[in-house]
């Protein structure tokens, strides 16, 4: 196209596009918003790659992540030391994957890392507990907590170990008819 | 530390965390090599480079997929970014011919993302869309797709009418051209004169807009005011009764077309995913967070949501156990009672059906009143329809009650017994109105003897039946508009302001989604039913779907709460189409009948002077030249046509046969995958129990070495 931006080189903007799910005029767009997040620590002109990180906090602010119950552990999955603190490559990422192109296997990998929140490789019982009390705000009886999450583990645990592992977690998945359309952000 | 694991396949690492394990695995498998503690399947540099040796020589695809796989690999983006260098470095060591293979397919690729870009200004609605579906979920705006996808049909529907038959005939009218027909059956049949004579009142024109008839009946809005024009000047010919029919039949095609291509993407996806009830809970936990939830209220109300959803599943299993429970004679009693109270529904339904045939019957017989009472009796038919599809659904909801099926069934059942009352009510009404206009088949009867149809009261049958579509469409439009001002404001009002208990019981308004997709498929079967006989009617219809989508939308902001339990949202995409679908066919099975068996009238319209609709081809077709119509005749002989049957009947077999091949397989993998699991433990079991009898000894013995 026509216009000229200085924000990005041209190479960089064929990289994000190769490496993404996104446009170019998206991804100028996403830019913008990560701009406004912290307008004095981001720099607008990005051809040099600068090292800029956001931390948490500024993150989960913005209106589509805001009211999310999994907003930390989704910025945390894409960001590269675990903390939460996104630069720009993991910020376009995040929401390339959250996008509605990326496809099924991307996301769930993705989404075992979101509801495993020890970090340990397994959807095990507490990272269900904390999952389900997010969900539902605690609004449960811790009964009916602990029935969901034995039904729950029960339906899809396939190496009998009582916890799910990643190809338990992707096999459910699969069966999943919304999952493509739940685990989406637009943006 | 990790590699010497790895080389150990002791003992100590299965008992441990899973990933060493895994990854002892995944090294067997030979995918990744290098330990790393990350915890997604790495990308493995070594590999690449191997693979790009070996691929000059192999197709140059395969580059591209390696960059179009890069973004789907679940990388850091500054690693994807290094991977991606490295292979732009490594193209121009590849031969001149497949790399300008790979440069075409990449601007291939940069010609499909500047469309995609291109089209982004083009979708209709798109903003209100995002925020009816954060705002009230899935199921909600499944319903605004469906109307969405309504619009666009109709509009290109109405576009293809226009192109082929309404200016064609605008042009032929104003150029002059003359309707060369000439009288052969008595000119009783020939009788028709839509315009009143002397003087009209000024709210007539009130009133026969509402109804069709006066000013408007003899316009290019009803098929009685178009002419059978045969034009042939020099080399251009345009034969409109010909494009007339043609129009209509491509136009249903054209609609099959478009709802088969969208109910093929929701099927795939019920294909793909098995269509299993199994795995409730884990979906639910899993997969039951929008994330697309924008808001403080929308995702209070989704949480409220998902526990009303984990309650009612944990409400039916109690259910179920309890019906399991149940002593045979309190099982025969409850079969019983459904028994009966379905057969009460069904009565219900059928007084409803008779009430519309009264109705309608009485309204053809006062056709001729004038003024308001005469208004209301052309309405008498379309009020009867709306009085029913009201009144019943309410009924068989408390009659749901008596019956107790499992909440999952109720809704079901509810939805099948509205679809049925809904087209059926419709199907009635056409039968009646055919059974006046034909004396009920029977030619022989005193009014039907001469014209082969009622010419005494239709004089004109074809504009009748195109009033009566569009008299239901325009109420259906007006009932709208009046219960979005009348009902739901005020509703909203009184509920919000007054704080007393029944305001309170009755509540807000919840926007029930399956009532009003039925609404949807009910308006648009009239369409189809109707665009025969009515050409603009697709046009009326686009215009009202555009404003019931702001009516609705405007409704479900300021006077709905969200509904507490949802629909599924892919499930019923599905099903809103399946559904469309069998209007479409209730429509199809109308025209067909109208074109082959009821015979035109005299007096007006494209084919007056043929004995049925249907006729208009054969007569053309012996108008073309020899060979076409050798060709012709070629295809629709039996020497073609059989060996065309057979090779289609051996190719559904073989999909057939390859779809319970590919289920069949997917059911044995999965009991590989539980029978290795099932190995994994056992041979575990068997390694502690060597463990145990060979003395610890050893091991230190190992490890000194």
């Amino acid at each position: 196209m026509g216009n000229k931006q200085t924000i990005f080189t041209d190479e960089q903007l064929d990289a994000y596009q190769d490496c993404t799910f996104f446009t170019r005029k998206e991804i100028l767009r996403l830019h913008a918003r990560y701009h406004e997040l912290a307008p004095h620590l981001v720099p607008m002109d990005y051809t040099n790659d600068p090292e800029c990180k956001l931390p948490l906090a500024l993150i989960v602010n913005m209106p589509e992540l805001n009211e999310n119950p999994f907003r930390s552990r989704i910025v945390e999955s894409f960001s590269e030391d675990g903390m939460g603190n996104l630069s720009f490559n993991e910020f376009v990422d995040m929401f390339s994957v959250l996008s509605e192109m990326a496809p099924r296997e991307l996301k769930a990998i993705y989404a075992f890392k979101i509801y495993d929140f020890n970090v340990d490789n397994y959807l095990c019982k507490e990272d269900l507990e904390k999952t389900l009390n997010k969900l539902t705000k605690e609004e449960l009886t811790p009964e009916e907590v602990e029935l969901v999450c034995e039904k729950t583990i029960e339906e899809a645990d396939l190496d009998g170990d009582h916890k799910l592992s990643f190809a338990d977690f992707e096999n459910m998945i699969s069966r999943a008819p919304d999952f493509l359309s739940t685990f989406h952000i637009r943006i | 530390m990790t590699s010497e694991r790895a080389q150990n396949p002791s003992s100590n690492e299965v008992s441990q965390t899973g990933f060493p394990g895994e990854q002892q695995s995944l090294r067997l498998r030979g995918v990744s090599s290098g330990a790393s503690d990350q915890n997604y399947p790495q990308f493995n540099w070594r590999s690449t480079s191997e693979e790009e040796e070996e691929e000059e020589d192999e197709d140059e695809d395969e580059n591209c997929e390696e960059t179009r796989e890069i973004r789907s690999r679940p990388m850091h983006m500054a690693l994807k970014r290094a991977v991606r260098q490295v292979q732009e470095m490594q193209v121009p060591v590849v031969s001149s011919g497949k790399s300008w293979k790979w440069r075409h397919a990449k601007s291939l690729r940069k010609l499909k993302n500047n469309s995609r870009e291109f089209l982004y200004f083009f979708v209709l609605w798109r903003k209100s869309l995002q925020k009816i579906g954060g705002n009230f979920g899935g199921g909600v705006q499944s319903y605004f797709l469906f109307l969405r996808f309504l619009v666009v049909l109709n509009f290109f529907s109405f576009l293809l009418i226009a192109g082929f038959v309404l200016i064609p005939s605008i042009v032929f009218r104003s150029v002059g051209s003359s309707t060369g027909y000439s009288g052969f059956v008595g000119s009783q049949c020939m009788k028709y004169d839509p315009n009143p004579q002397g003087l009209i009142v000024f709210y007539k024109y009130f009133l026969d807009l509402l109804s069709g008839t006066g000013f408007m009946e003899y316009s290019y809005l009803f098929y009685g005011f178009y002419n059978n024009t045969m034009v042939e000047s020099g080399n251009f010919s345009y034969n409109i009764p010909l494009a007339y029919l043609g129009t209509a039949a491509f136009y249903f095609a054209f609609c099959l077309i478009c709802m088969i291509a969208r109910m093929g993407s929701a099927f795939r996806v019920t294909v793909a995913t098995g269509g299993s009830t199994v795995g409730n809970y884990s979906m639910m936990v899993f997969t039951g967070w929008d994330y697309s939830c924008l808001g403080d209220q929308a995702t209070k109300l989704k949480q409220k949501n998902i526990n009303y959803q984990l309650q009612v599943d944990l409400e039916e299993q109690r259910l179920k156990r309890r019906a399991a429970e149940l002593t045979l004679g309190q099982k025969v009693l409850l079969y019983s009672l459904r028994v009966l109270m379905g057969v009460l529904s069904l009565a219900l339904i059928f007084a409803a059906f008779y009430g519309i045939a009264l109705a309608t019957d009485f309204s053809q017989q006062k056709s001729g009143q004038e003024g308001i009472l005469g208004l209301i009796f052309e309405y008498l038919p379309s009020i009867a329809i709306t009085a029913g599809n009201f009144v019943v659904p309410l009924l068989c909801d408390q009659i749901a009650l008596v019956e107790k099926y499992p909440p999952s069934n109720t809704v079901i059942v509810a939805l099948l017994r509205s679809v049925f009352l809904r087209l059926m009510s419709l199907g009635i009404l056409l039968y009646t109105l055919w059974s006046q206009i034909t004396c009920e088949g029977d030619t022989d009867s005193a009014a039907c003897k001469l014209c082969y149809y009622n010419h005494g009261d239709y004089p004109c049958w074809e504009t009748r039946v195109g009033q009566e579509m569009y008299k239901l469409t325009l109420f259906d439009f007006l009932i709208h508009f009046a219960v979005l001002i009348l009902v739901e404001f005020p509703r909203r009002m009184v509920v919000d302001n007054s704080s007393s208990k029944l305001a309170q019981w009755v509540g807000r308004q919840e926007f029930v989604v399956p009532s009003n997709v039925l609404v949807l498929v009910y308006g648009q079967t009239v369409v189809w039913a109707g665009a025969l006989f009515c050409p603009l009617l697709p046009l009326i219809n686009t215009v009202k779907f555009v404003f019931l989508f702001y009516f609705k939308k405007i409704t479900l902001f300021y006077n709905c709460r969200p509904a507490l339990k949802t629909f599924r949202s892919t499930k019923s995409n599905f099903f809103f189409l399946l559904v469309l679908l069998l209007g479409w066919g209730l429509a199809l099975v109308v025209m067909i009948y109208s074109l082959s068996e009821i015979h035109p009238s005299f007096g007006c319209g494209p084919f007056r002077l043929f004995s049925s609709m249907w006729s208009v081809f054969p007569a053309s077709f012996y108008s073309l030249p020899q060979t076409s119509q050798e060709f012709l005749f070629f295809i629709g002989s039996q020497a073609f046509l059989t060996p065309l049957f057979v090779l289609f009947i051996v190719g559904m077999c073989y999909f057939i046969a390859l779809a319970s091949v590919y289920g069949k397989s997917v059911a044995l993998l999965r009991e590989q995958q539980k029978r290795e699991v099932r190995d994994k433990q056992f041979l575990v079991k068997q390694i502690e129990e060597l463990k145990k009898l060979h003395p610890p000894i050893d091991n230190a013995a190992v490890y000194e070495s």
